[in-house]
């Protein structure tokens, strides 16, 4: 059935193109010259230099930067420990916290973060980067916590029993082989909590303050007040730095899987 | 080098009980089998020796001293799991030192260790290389040096050669048996497979529902097997029911049948085990000299495997009980022939079957 | 305990947050700043009395809707490549690739969609080169262009989800329908289909209700047309500061979002075992 095959693997393509083109579209004009589109394509890069002037691209660039650091160290911290404790441990309501890890992915983010911005008002918290890094972490968690428990269950507890019979303490096994074999997932989840917060819309948005904000929060504001060319050179940039790291990601986490 | 004593050990898991009153001495360098059923609680009894399941009742000692209150890591044990459990982010060479690594060695007498643990396991040169890079059955060996080479008290093996196939599994058997003998270490091994068991053991113990049905040479165990359950899960056994009358048995439709064992009283109930390959096959008009005990019956089925022969012949009718009614049956028997003459008997022969008194096991339950 | 912190912090900033809108909900106004709230209905009664947010509910759970529905008439297909017709390395790059938009940056790529669909945009042009002197299409602030863009966005999970599950369909029960006698057709109708339907709910149910809590996407590509239940809820916090009122929208949406998982719970038993 070769006729078939072509035909599949032809909208196979199709898709892919439909996947990317508005993003290489948006891309291209980055380097465009013209500030509305005008073809013909003359290359310049002056929205990037335009950029490195605009005080509150950057501020808010700079923002996100700090912001997703801080939700990876955290994130990555807490998430590594739960993993560490769901594998370990069998004990009744195991289930129960299992599932609980689900409702930050699969409950609306405009729900969340409303009811967090009632909340952490309510409470005294208020708005900001503080507040912002609360919600960060609690969507980053249940990835991390995912991704490194695959990593642990490839590899269980027989390699924590063998090191037992050679004679480490419980110390000297987790250094030395629950802590290397769960590296790569370790990464691999570090990662992926940095994109989560990089990319963070919603909850950004309503958590920031006036005059404090991330970058997508940033771009949003600029698309609805009306358009300025440097949007395309940020977001180019944005989006390199996303795709980036998920590709770091896939790298890792395929190794990592890995006996 | 040490003993082992188990006395009435108890470790129940919920309702179940995994061990029910088990007691046990294992002597110093012998090569000790526990063999089994899945959930026969072989499993459990290792891994309470090593130290991951605490008894709820009984005792643990190692050269008489009570260990039940040692940790794992203190208890020094080498283990080889069933998975091998090698660690995959280390070489060879660090998997193989590890215990001593943990125990602050210096590196030059890791090293030489490794070495002299790598040319035991005829494994020599492989240092540098990672688990992933190596062979099934090269990482069950990896897994051997790595358990001894802190010189354990008591090496424990949970189905070592479990995922071995056939060939290997052979060669491995000769192997460990071989190490185990340079080394002279006390080793425990649990395994479902009863041809291993008997090859490798010293000793041999037979578990079932958590509780041990026999231990003895594997000579012992498989010539006198205490009951039924023994009769058949090591090896293959035809089964006979008679009363005991004077001389022998009364098995109906068969006649007297000899033995060489102890009977229960006159009129009681007896059953009887006799071995395959006890049976020697005349014709039906055959001069068998006695006092060998005979039956006759028809060949019904044939198998041919190159260096025997199994036939299955149906000798006769036997009432089986099940629950409160009588089943009439026919008998068949299991033959097992070498195949000297390479002419297989066909199917429909009528043959006359002979054993020895001698061979005819008298079972106490 | 070592799920203690990770537990607790979800805890504080998700569980704590929703109980407070839920209690938010049932007040007259935010108690917050020296104001002093009384507990009412009055703001869930406002959804059941106005006709419009009930308009508008509807509109988003059309909008989810053909979302999903679009998703699954593109996604399905490219999955079934994917897992079927496409092998060894090249399976891996191009599973990659599909998944890889899915996981950057959501907002830039919706705003990428405007560059496409605006008059004189991408769409425009191309349409120029074949039929000169046509008009523009004016694809952009409208419903279709929140859908496209939708679509866009949640394509990949789409076909990640549909792809796992076809892959687990194991190439001997196909050829064992083969040996039987079933044709293509059927063969996809009895074995295929049945089997990788567990993965293609799972995706519905995971577009779905992302989808009719979206705001962003309506507003950046529908402008105008683009209210839905999301924009309005949104804009009680951000633009007319009526806490209480967004509160009680949020929960009704809530409310909806877990009814629709109740329904397909018992399809998603067997997904979450895979996990």
């Amino acid at each position: 059935m070769t006729g078939g095959r072509l035909v599949a693997r032809f909208y196979l393509g199709l898709v892919l193109v439909f996947l990317y083109l508005p993003v290489a579209v948006m891309m291209l004009m980055a380097f465009n010259r013209s500030p509305l589109y005008e073809l013909p394509f003359a290359f310049d890069t002056v929205w990037f230099h335009a950029l490195a002037g605009n005080e509150r691209l950057l501020q808010a660039g700079a923002n996100s930067v700090m912001l997703a650091i801080a939700n990876t160290v955290v994130a990555t911290a807490l998430g590594t420990l739960a993993a560490l404790g769901l594998q370990r441990y069998e004990f009744r309501g195991k289930t129960a916290l299992q599932l609980l890890l689900f409702p930050p992915i699969t409950i609306p983010w405009l729900i969340i973060g409303t009811a967090m911005l009632i909340f952490f008002f309510w409470v005294g918290i208020g708005r900001g980067l503080h507040a912002m890094l609360l919600g960060h972490v609690a969507l980053s968690l249940p990835y991390v916590i995912v991704v490194v428990g695959a990593r642990l269950k490839g590899h269980g507890r027989a390699l924590e029993d063998a090191a037992a019979t050679l004679g480490a303490t419980p110390g000297q096994s987790f250094w030395r082989v629950t802590l290397p074999v769960m590296a790569p997932g370790v990464v691999a989840a570090a990662l992926f909590a940095f994109a989560v917060s990089f990319d963070q819309f919603v909850i950004s948005y309503f958590l920031a303050p006036p005059g404090v904000s991330t970058l997508p929060v940033e771009i949003y504001s600029a698309i609805r007040k009306g358009f300025t060319p440097e949007i395309n050179a940020i977001s180019t940039i944005i989006i390199l730095v996303s795709m980036g790291l998920m590709l770091l990601f896939a790298r890792l986490y395929r190794f990592g899987g890995e006996r | 080098m040490s003993t082992v004593q188990l006395s009435h050990a108890v470790k129940r898991f919920g309702a179940v009980a995994a061990l029910d009153d088990v007691s046990v001495d294992f002597a110093d360098g012998e090569f000790f089998g526990l063999l089994g059923p899945s959930g026969s609680g072989k499993t459990t009894l290792l891994r309470a020796v090593a130290g991951f399941v605490d008894l709820d009742a009984g005792e643990i000692r190692m050269d008489g001293a009570p260990v039940g209150d040692r940790p794992v890591h203190r208890r020094e044990i080498g283990m080889v799991f069933q998975s091998y459990a090698l660690f995959p982010h280390l070489t060879v060479r660090d998997n193989i030192g590890f215990g001593l690594a943990v125990r602050g060695r210096p590196r030059s007498e890791i090293d030489a260790e490794v070495k002299r643990m790598l040319a035991l396991v005829q494994l020599s040169g492989l240092e540098a290389r990672k688990p992933r890079q190596l062979s099934g059955g090269q990482q069950q060996r990896v897994a051997l040096a790595r358990a001894l080479v802190t010189r354990p008290r008591v090496l424990l093996l949970d189905e070592p050669l479990g995922a071995l196939d056939k060939r290997l599994r052979q060669e491995m058997q000769v192997e460990l048996k071989r190490i185990q003998r340079t080394v002279g270490i006390t080793t425990i091994f649990v395994t479902h497979d009863q041809e291993e068991a008997l090859t490798l053991s010293d000793r041999i113990a037979i578990l079932n529902e958590g509780r041990i049905l026999q231990v003895g040479p594997p000579a012992e165990v498989y010539e006198r097997p205490a009951t039924s359950f023994a009769a058949r899960f090591l090896g293959d056994a035809n089964l006979l029911e008679g009363r005991v009358v004077a001389g022998g048995v009364e098995v109906a439709g068969v006649g007297v049948v000899r033995t060489a064992g102890r009977l229960p009283a006159v009129g009681e109930l007896a059953r009887l085990a006799i071995r395959p390959e006890k049976f020697a096959i005349g014709g039906a008009n055959g001069t068998v000299v006695p006092p060998l005990n005979r039956i006759r019956g028809v060949v019904r089925h044939v198998v041919y495997s190159g260096t025997s022969i199994t036939y299955q012949v149906e000798a006769g009718q036997e009432a089986i009980s099940i629950i409160d009614m009588q089943e009439i049956r026919p008998r068949i028997l299991t033959v097992f022939q070498q195949n000297r003459t390479a002419e297989p008997l066909a199917i429909g022969t009528a043959i006359e079957l002979s054993w020895a008194p001698a061979n005819t096991i008298v079972l106490a339950s | 305990m070592l799920l203690g912190p990770a537990y607790g912090w979800l805890a504080v900033t998700v569980l704590l947050p929703l109980a407070a809108m839920l209690y938010f909900s049932f007040l007259t106004v935010a108690p917050i700043g020296g104001r002093v709230a009384e507990p009412t209905l009055a703001q869930y009664a406002a959804f059941l009395d106005k006709d419009f947010y009930r308009v508008l509910t509807w509109r988003s759970l059309r909008l989810g809707f053909d979302v999903t529905l679009v998703s699954v008439l593109l996604g399905y297909p490219a999955a079934l490549v994917l897992a079927k017709y496409v092998s060894g390395r090249w399976r891996e790059a191009l599973f990659l690739l599909v998944v890889l938009p899915f996981w950057s940056n959501a907002l830039v790529r919706t705003f990428s969609w405007t560059m496409v669909l605006r008059d004189g945009g991408l769409l425009d042009r191309a349409i120029r080169v074949l039929v000169p002197d046509a008009e523009p299409l004016g694809l952009l602030f409208t419903y279709p262009a929140i859908v496209i863009g939708l679509v866009h966005a949640y394509l990949p999970y789409m076909i990640l989800t549909c792809y796992i599950s076809l892959q687990a369909v194991d190439d001997a029960l196909i050829e064992a329908a083969r040996s039987l006698g079933a044709s293509g057709a059927q063969l996809f109708v009895r074995v295929v289909l049945p089997l990788s339907l567990p993965g293609l709910l799972g995706g519905v149910l995971l577009i779905f209700v992302p989808v009719i809590g979206s705001f962003m996407e309506p507003r950046i590509l529908g402008g105008r047309t683009g209210i839905m239940l999301g924009t309005v809820i949104e804009d009680q916090f951000t633009a007319v500061f009526n806490w209480p009122l967004g509160a009680a929208l949020s929960f009704i949406m809530l409310a909806i979002v877990l009814a629709i998982f109740a329904l397909a719970a018992p399809f998603l038993r067997e997904r979450l075992r895979g996990i």
